[in-house]
């Protein structure tokens, strides 16, 4: 149950449910810092289809706290950083129960 | 080198409990968590694998989880729900993994001291869950008919999966 640790100067990327389909992975180690606006596109660039299929139907947390990542690419610069050891998570839409 | 610290599994507070785990639900367990002399009423539902989703028949479910954030889920919906109804106690238990036909996914306990509350209270805890925490379910239908990964919210046809086992377990 426990996280990776990133390697230092990445933060961890985590995948869950039909990202990890996607993937084919649970975890990815991305360069940080990364502003979070550039995120999805690191990701599509790794791969590809995967905004479409997935991100864009799913939310996003950082250090478990839930981000609206088209507020954060509105703010432009001021927009959230993703630092080194920070942990991300794709989160599709829930099943529990 | 420093240890890594064990993974938390379930959260505890005053009347109230949360848990995610890999084994079969007790159902003793939980109840005997919120009964209490104060409480006239308990109410508990059990959510189990049921055989078919559409008429398609389901071979089993797997149930995953980012599980810091589900626990902490799980306890934001305990508090609120607790809150609300002046609940005595309330207590919530995920399983994980595989869940096979009949056996229960979840189980929610909550005790009042009469039943109005206790009746509204539990409903209300389970819509919660199903819509906030932050679990997912892979429905495997055996053979050439895959798995799909489900989605509670209205409308989604969940997404469909090859060679789905391969992704179960390991991360929860």
């Amino acid at each position: 149950m426990s996280t990776p640790k990133a390697p230092a100067g990445h933060f961890t990327l985590l995948y869950f449910a039909s990202a990890t389909s996607f993937t084919r992975k649970q975890h990815d180690f991305f360069a940080a810092p990364l502003p979070l606006a550039k995120l999805y596109n690191a990701i599509e660039e790794k791969y590809p289809g995967i905004k479409a299929k997935v991100l864009e139907s799913s939310a996003l947390t950082v250090n478990l706290d839930y981000v609206d990542v088209e507020e954060e690419v509105q703010k432009g610069d001021g927009g959230l950083v993703i630092q080194a050891g920070d942990e991300v998570a794709i989160i599709p839409p829930v099943s529990s129960g | 080198m420093a240890a890594e610290p064990s993974p938390v599994t379930c959260i505890e507070e005053e009347n109230l409990f949360v848990q995610l785990t890999h084994d079969r639900l007790d159902i003793a367990s939980i109840m005997a968590r919120v009964k209490s002399p104060k409480a006239g009423a308990v109410v508990l539902f059990a959510g189990t694998t049921r055989d078919s989703f559409a008429d398609k028949p389901v071979v089993h479910l797997a149930y995953s989880a980012y599980a810091p954030l589900a626990l902490r889920t799980m306890q934001s919906i305990a508090r609120e729900v607790k809150g609300q109804h002046s609940l005595t106690a309330i207590a919530m238990v995920h399983r994980l993994g595989v869940c096979p036909v009949g056996e229960e996914s979840i189980l929610i306990a909550v005790s009042s001291p009469h039943r109005l509350a206790a009746w509204r209270a539990g409903e209300q805890a389970l819509e919660e869950c199903k819509e906030r925490v932050e679990v997912w379910k892979l429905e495997e239908f055996g053979g050439d008919e895959g798995a799909v990964w489900r989605a509670n919210r209205d409308g989604q046809a969940g997404a469909r999966v090859e060679n789905a086992m391969d992704d179960v377990g390991g991360q929860t």
